[in-house]
């Protein structure tokens, strides 16, 4: 099956499947993806961006269509690249950073119709309810999960989440294959910053070596699971897409921290992990205030996907835990 | 005055010794806010050498009166906030959307609108790290964009006095600058958000809705017009309820002035990107670009200052003279340099700047007159730089590329600036029928030897 590539946590996945495409989230984040990136744009992208440009550009054939968003800049340019680059139709939907609904609904309002067009199906209550029903079912299957990992101790390991929720984002989840129990009382520490990759796991499960990871605010694990559409309708979607605990790039971010710190003390954690990949201004801005508004231990983590300075992680990573250890 | 003295590029040692010519009734009849008592700007560039701007040491400049008055107008914007704070005016600090929001405030008596954002180019005019080493202790990473210097003026509170409002746009806009004014709202100050939406042009396969196009002849969804037309109407209320005043007649008659000064920036554009020998340097020429933002806190003595550049390079067409070389090679500089010495440079090596593309296409575009002033500042917006594709922003470019005008491109990067880090390979692209060199703009006092030479190569690969 044809995929739809799409790149933001506001695009509702139910309209995309919608079309009978496969959506497919383009999280794509791989050193060497990565360097082949940067015959296209300049070394100082994004690595998420110039992993996804290429692993678009070396699989054109499997995309039916692109559905870009104004998320973050690069992002954004990153179809004007494709657009330029590839024959693949892209779409790219107006995602406010301020607090203006009524442009969100007027640019679902326009995806619906793109898509309709495209897929040449007519988006009746009955084939809208029904998509809802399949993600709203399989979101539900993943909160299930996500609280095994929240519980105390904490059941599932993030890495282990992660290929689970890797699944959801490729569109390819299988009810049968939930992660096996992982029983940890290591220290536990909450996640926030830029998306984590598919290929980003051995990272995940490099910090877990040492720490727990029960909670997450990333884009590639657990932001989809905010999402709960309770009208079933594209109204709904709409409400609960635009509802959902605002990404760092909107103005202002004053949601976003009230929502994390929320999550933090909920999930009693003891330290924070900034993940942070190259040049990603969003949160490489606010790792101070990070770190100042929730008032905890923490460890930035700042990479390009590459696995050369993995042993000097370690290291920080172990530290990090001994610390956090210390003061429990 | 300094008629009979041929036109040249001169440094601040003669520009001191020129200035002695000056009487004293021709210094003071230059003066801002029309002020006698403290509004006389007129002074040799090496005064603000001396107050810190440090590089001008290095830079040359044209040795016209209309020069004088333009660099001697420039430096002395901060002085002249301060003044109008003092002096019981509002300041208003317009933030991202370079160019529309200015228009509305201006029609607010007693409002003066400043862009914290030009603060970019002050570590470098002052060969100084103070504001960048303070943006990073403030929390801004080294690899961002140099406007960061703005965070740590609007901490110092020493570059402009703090604003009575604030506007800051965001959306389909650099990251960079966003964060940045999120950081500013995060210090206590109190922002008022607008929305900039992105221009989704149309492709053939997207399903028809009601399109309609810029000046430029940009296409976009016509809603994203009235996108715009509420936030303007809200920076209106804002200003409404800061002034008490509500009197749209004076957005009509801001427009007419704002139209005025850009319909003569683009007169000199043209006259000195087509004259035979250069008339005005390309560095006096990125000032008077940038003043189509705001006419720099003075829009009244902006728009007389540039008349008498205009009057300055008529006179030096007419009788054939110029600033370069009359065999100079024309040149695009895409995105505008943050440190000025580098257009200095490039006209030093034999290099002449014929067309430009500084990101603030929106404010060089005419504000419709003719139809409802909120509809037309938006329409003029949606000509902006960075809102659309790449292919949308170089347009201007790509035409003088094919007509034979430009004979190479300069792109100055800056490293960590989102749109540089997408944009320049493409632009790149477009671009190569002709040769393109593409450098990174280094930090103050950071340009080398090695980046001389690679422009001497490139300009000697021209010739």
């Amino acid at each position: 099956m044809q995929m739809i590539g799409y790149a933001c946590a506001y695009v509702p996945v139910e309209l995309l499947s919608a079309t009978g495409l496969r959506p497919y989230r383009l999280l794509h984040g791989d050193i060497n993806l990565s360097k082949r990136g940067e015959k296209i744009v300049r070394v100082d992208a994004c690595p998420m961006v110039k992993s996804n440009l290429t692993y678009v550009l070396e699989n054109e054939e499997k995309f039916a269509m692109l559905i870009g968003s104004t998320g973050c800049d690069m992002s954004r340019r990153m179809f004007d690249v494709l657009s330029e680059r590839t024959s693949i139709p892209v779409y790219v939907v107006n995602n406010p950073r301020t607090d203006k609904p009524y442009i969100y609904s007027d640019e679902i309002d326009w995806l619906v119709k793109q898509l309709e067009s495209f897929s040449q199906i007519k988006y009746t209550d009955g084939i809208v309810k029904n998509e809802i029903d399949k993600w709203e079912g399989i979101r539900a299957e993943l909160r299930k999960i996500d609280e095994e990992r929240a519980a105390c101790p904490s059941l599932v390991s993030t890495a282990d989440f992660h290929n689970v929720m890797t699944s959801y984002h490729q569109s390819s989840f299988d009810e049968s294959a939930t992660p096996r129990h992982d029983i940890s009382e290591k220290p536990r520490v909450y996640l926030v910053g830029s998306a984590i990759a598919y290929e980003a796991n051995h990272i995940l499960r490099l910090i877990e070596k040492k720490l727990r990871i029960v909670g997450d605010f990333n884009c590639g694990i657990s932001r989809p699971l905010q999402i709960r559409i309770t009208e079933k309708s594209i109204a709904g979607i709409k409400h609960a897409y635009y509802q959902q605990p605002p990404c760092m790039h909107k103005r202002p971010h004053r949601k976003y921290y009230d929502f994390v710190g929320e999550q933090i003390i909920r999930l009693h954690c003891a330290g924070v992990i900034a993940w942070t990949l190259d040049y990603c201004d969003v949160y490489e801005f606010e790792l101070r205030k990070i770190e100042k508004e929730f008032n905890l231990p923490t460890l930035r983590i700042r990479s390009d996907f590459s696995y050369q300075s993995n042993s000097q992680l370690w290291t920080r990573i172990e530290a990090f835990a001994e610390m956090l250890c210390s003061k429990t | 005055m300094f008629e009979n003295i041929a036109p040249q590029k001169i440094d601040l040692r003669q520009w001191s010794t020129q200035f002695r010519l000056l009487e004293d009734t021709d210094i003071k009849q230059f003066k801002y806010y029309g002020n006698d008592e403290w509004g006389v700007y007129l002074s040799p560039p090496a005064t603000f050498m001396v107050y810190g701007a440090r590089e001008l040491k290095k830079l040359k400049f044209d040795n016209s009166l209309s020069a004088l008055r333009l660099w001697g107008f420039a430096f002395n914007e901060s002085e002249r906030l301060f003044r109008a704070r003092q002096s019981g005016k509002h300041i208003v600090a317009a933030m991202g959307d370079l160019g529309t929001v200015p228009v509305i405030t201006m029609s607010f008596p007693e409002c003066v609108p400043f862009y914290p954002d030009c603060t970019w180019w002050t570590p470098f005019f002052n060969e100084s790290t103070v504001l960048l080493d303070k943006a990073s202790e403030l929390g801004t990473p080294e690899g961002s964009c140099f406007v960061r210097s703005t965070l740590a003026a609007f901490h110092k509170m020493a570059y402009f006095p703090k604003p009575d409002i604030l506007f800051a746009s965001t959306g389909a806009s650099c990251d960079d600058y966003s964060c940045i004014m999120q950081m500013v709202e995060d210090m206590g100050y109190e922002l008022n958000w607008l929305e900039i939406p992105y221009r989704r042009h149309r492709k053939d396969y997207h399903v028809e809705e009601r399109y309609t196009k810029t000046a430029h002849g940009f296409e976009y969804p016509e809603r994203f017009e009235t996108y715009l037309v509420d936030e303007y109407k809200r920076v209106w209320h804002k200003m409404k309820q800061l002034t008490g005043t509500d009197d749209t007649e004076r957005l009509k008659q801001s427009i007419n002035k704002n139209n005025r000064l850009r319909r003569l920036t683009h007169e000199i554009r043209e006259l000195t990107h087509n004259a035979n020998i250069a008339p005005y340097p390309g560095l006096e020429m990125m000032v008077i670009e940038f003043g189509n933002l705001y006419g720099y806190a003075d829009i009244d003595e902006w728009l007389n200052i540039l008349s008498m550049v205009k009057e300055t390079i008529l006179g030096r067409i007419e009788k054939g003279l110029g600033v370069l070389r009359p065999d100079a090679i024309p040149l695009a500089w895409v995105t505008p340099t943050a440190d000025p010495l580098l257009l200095n440079i490039v006209e030093d090596l034999g290099g002449r700047v014929v067309a430009t593309e500084y990101v603030i296409n929106q404010a060089l575009v005419e504000i419709d007159e003719e139809i409802d002033p909120f509809v037309a500042l938006a329409r003029s917006f949606m000509d902006a730089s960075m809102i659309g594709s790449t292919e949308e922003r170089i347009r201007n470019i790509t035409t003088g590329v094919d007509s034979g005008k430009v004979a190479g491109v300069i792109i100055s990067n800056m490293l960590g600036c989102s749109h540089c880090a997408m944009e320049t390979r493409l632009i790149e692209e477009k671009l190569k029928r002709v040769p393109v060199l593409a450098i990174d703009v280094p930090g103050p006092l950071g340009i080398t030897e090695q980046l001389r030479t690679r422009i001497a190569a490139f300009l000697e690969m021209l010739r």
